[in-house]
């Protein structure tokens, strides 16, 4: 009888944690940002002409030290490959068009502003921010410099300024959060000459970006970077050859946090797991105490018999 | 008095210089837009390539060589419901202009930034363009109608309610860097900008001042290419280039339609070795055949030696090949004016009559193949000197004279042809 009991008393347990578990993923999904707010940048490979003016229009609206317009023009950078550092928080690299060597192709790196960022999750002190329209934005003054972020990043994007001794800091593209809360365009979109940039809803970038490819179908390849990726991106890729040659990582359509962040939140979501551990842990011993109880009170009959 | 006398006919004398030069000068003018214009008009039979057409009176736009969907949205247009897209049209003139014809350098100074305005040679870029896409390759929409000004469609400010289509600052940088950074190998701004606080209007006076008189050196073709391919056993390919361009009518975009500024403007090139051979972009197996086996379909079809010789093929000798010598009255000719089906080039019947039906007597000048025939035979029927109406044999006069034949005797005296 008392066996019987324990396992139906297991089995409502089992339930409620399932259902709990279960509650919690489903509001964490209803926290999702409105899909309509997203903004994004479409970049197209194919009309990037690599002249690198988004990289000085970045490291002038960010108080970065820019140099004379007419230095970016040296195409000698392109030798190496470059990522994204404290002093260029984006930067363009250069490949070999296999086509046509005089019309290589150019592409701008920068953080792709996820939609389920990994530095969000990541971050212990909660220092980064998803923000309504898409930019992932972090505050200097909670950052406690563990540099969790640039671990977590499926991009490597955040930079860290390990040339500094004393309050170092984490740098990386800001979406140029300032200016588009006042109405302007991110600096690099707005510089770029030739609108191989193009700003707006990620939802209508989405659709410009296939149309484009439906246009051209020799030009580009049938894919749109960042639709899917990591669960998708704001800043989204058009290019006319495959990403991996573009050294772009190959990634999955799950989030990056996915799992990691669905066994953390879901535990302590509206805290509904832990109270609910407790509660069956309360349960097991007031379980136990009874049956203690009971025995004792049953042996102390037999022994009054 | 008499100084007086002097400087008034002085006076009269150079105005009357004047206007003699002036008129000069404005025929000379006229006349080299005249023969500019009749150069460019390209006959094949009946037929009129479109492009080269200075005006559409006679051919509808829908010979344009413009998709119709370009500006027409549904299968059928139609005169009630033509379909037109919202941009940008709304008249239907041609747009064929000879590049004399557009500005000599406009001022492109809509787009504000960091830089300044760009005076922008456009003649010469007309020019040039002539033997690639023409007008369109950057007048890309302006189909018909009169030219639209870019602005049209492309917005001059880049945040805007259509992210569609790349605004003026893009449209622009597009067209011109597309080729610029392909031969100079760079996109720097000021090889085209003019630096800020420097005058536009002064640049724009120099540019002016250059190109009122400078032209872009004629687009000259060449006799024929002879290509040296890795072929095994047919390492020669010969394409002669005047054949088709002036027998067959081919229009220069028909094939050279995507064709690179750096095939003559490769300035690092130009610097390093002038014999260092132009760059050359890859192509595939595809691209190298399509120019030729677009056309000459059945000719290659598993037959690479059509094309593919072991040495540089000979120019086709129409009278070696079919014994019907083409000098010296069917040279100017093309081919399908008299092979009229085409691809069958074979089995023609080489009597003048089959095409001529008008030689006939009384009819046709005689004086014209170098006889002037005297009045006793002028008078005579075709058939009684040329048996059965063959003109391409000697004519037999032993019918009437006897002993007497041509050439030794003629029928009249000879003539200037």
């Amino acid at each position: 009888m008392s066996d019987n009991a324990r396992r139906d008393f297991l089995k409502q347990v089992g339930i409620t944690t399932a259902a709990t578990v279960g509650l919690s993923s489903i509001t964490a999904k209803a926290d999702e940002y409105k899909s309509g707010e997203v903004q994004g940048v479409l970049v197209d490979i194919g009309v990037c002409v690599g002249c690198r003016n988004c990289e000085r229009a970045c490291q002038v609206a960010h108080n970065l030290p820019a140099g004379d317009p007419e230095e970016y023009h040296n195409r000698d950078v392109y030798k190496e490959f470059r990522r994204p550092s404290t002093h260029s928080l984006t930067v363009v690299n250069e490949f070999e068009n296999p086509k046509n060597k005089l019309i290589p192709y150019d592409v701008k790196y920068q953080c792709m502003h996820c939609n389920h960022p990994a530095c969000v999750s990541a971050c212990i002190v909660g220092a980064f921010t998803k923000n309504r329209n898409g930019a992932v934005t972090w505050d200097t003054n909670k950052c406690i410099g563990c540099r969790y972020c640039m671990v977590a990043c499926p991009f490597q994007i955040p930079t860290f300024e390990y040339d500094k001794a004393i309050q170092p800091k984490i740098m990386k593209c800001d979406f140029c959060f300032e200016r588009t809360k006042e109405g302007l365009l991110p600096a690099c979109v707005a510089n770029c000459p030739v609108e191989a940039l193009t700003y707006g809803n990620r939802d209508e970038l989405l659709v410009l970006a296939k149309k484009r490819i439906a246009r051209y179908p020799d030009k580009y390849i049938q894919k749109v970077f960042g639709e899917d990726e990591v669960g998708g991106t704001s800043w989204l890729y058009i290019a006319p050859v495959d990403f991996e040659k573009l050294m772009f990582p190959t990634l999955g359509d799950k989030p990056a946090p996915g799992v990691t962040e669905a066994i953390q939140h879901g535990i302590f979501s509206y805290f509904i797991p832990p109270l609910a551990l407790f509660g069956w842990l309360g349960g097991v011993m007031w379980l136990s105490k009874r049956k203690k109880e009971l025995t004792e009170s049953e042996t102390k009959k037999e022994e009054d018999k | 008095m008499k100084r007086k006398i002097i400087f008034t006919s002085l006076l009269i004398f150079s105005l009357v210089f004047i206007i003699v030069y002036a008129k000069v000068d404005n025929n000379k003018a006229r006349e080299q837009k005249k023969t500019q214009a009749s150069e460019t008009v390209t006959q094949i039979g009946n037929k009129t390539i479109v492009p080269e057409v200075p005006n559409d009176k006679k051919y509808g736009h829908a010979m344009m060589p413009v998709d119709c969907k370009t500006c027409h949205d549904c299968e059928v247009p139609t005169k009630n419901n033509p379909c037109l897209k919202a941009c940008p049209r709304k008249e239907f003139i041609t747009i064929y202009h000879l590049p004399e014809e557009g500005p000599t350098v406009v001022s492109l100074d809509e787009v504000k930034g960091d830089y300044g305005a760009v005076a922008f040679s456009h003649k010469v870029h007309a020019q040039m363009s002539q033997m690639s896409g023409g007008c369109e390759t950057c007048h890309h929409y302006n189909t018909t109608g009169p030219v639209l000004k870019c602005k049209t469609c492309h917005s001059t400010t880049r945040q805007r309610a259509d992210i569609s289509v790349p605004d003026l600052e893009a449209a622009f940088h597009r067209q011109c860097l597309n080729c610029h950074r392909q031969w100079s190998h760079s996109t720097d701004c000021q090889s085209c900008h003019v630096l800020k606080g420097q005058n536009i209007k002064q640049v724009e006076a120099e540019k002016l001042k250059k190109f009122k008189t400078y032209s872009h050196p004629p687009l000259t073709e060449p006799k024929k290419v002879i290509f040296k391919t890795n072929h095994q056993g047919g390492d020669y390919v010969t394409f002669f280039h005047t054949e088709h361009t002036d027998n067959f009518g081919i229009a220069c975009k028909t094939c050279h339609s995507n064709d690179n500024c750096i095939n003559c403007h490769d300035v690092t090139l130009k610097a390093i070795d002038q014999n260092t051979p132009v760059r050359k972009t890859h192509k595939s197996f595809q691209e190298h055949h399509d120019p030729c086996s677009k056309c000459h379909v059945q000719q290659i079809e598993n037959n690479c030696s059509f094309c593919h010789q072991d040495q540089p093929a000979e120019a086709f000798n129409h009278l070696k090949v079919t014994g019907f010598n083409l000098a010296p009255f069917h040279t100017n000719l093309m081919c399908n004016q008299c092979h009229k089906q085409p691809g069958n080039f074979k089995n023609m019947d080489k009597n003048c009559t089959s095409c001529h039906n008008n030689f006939v007597k009384g009819k046709f000048d005689h004086k014209r193949v170098g006889i002037e025939l005297n009045e006793t035979h002028s008078d005579l029927d075709c058939s009684d000197c040329h048996k059965n109406n063959r003109f391409d044999k000697s004519p037999d006069c032993s019918d009437c004279h006897d002993g007497y034949a041509y050439p030794k005797q003629i029928p009249g005296k000879k003539a200037k042809r």
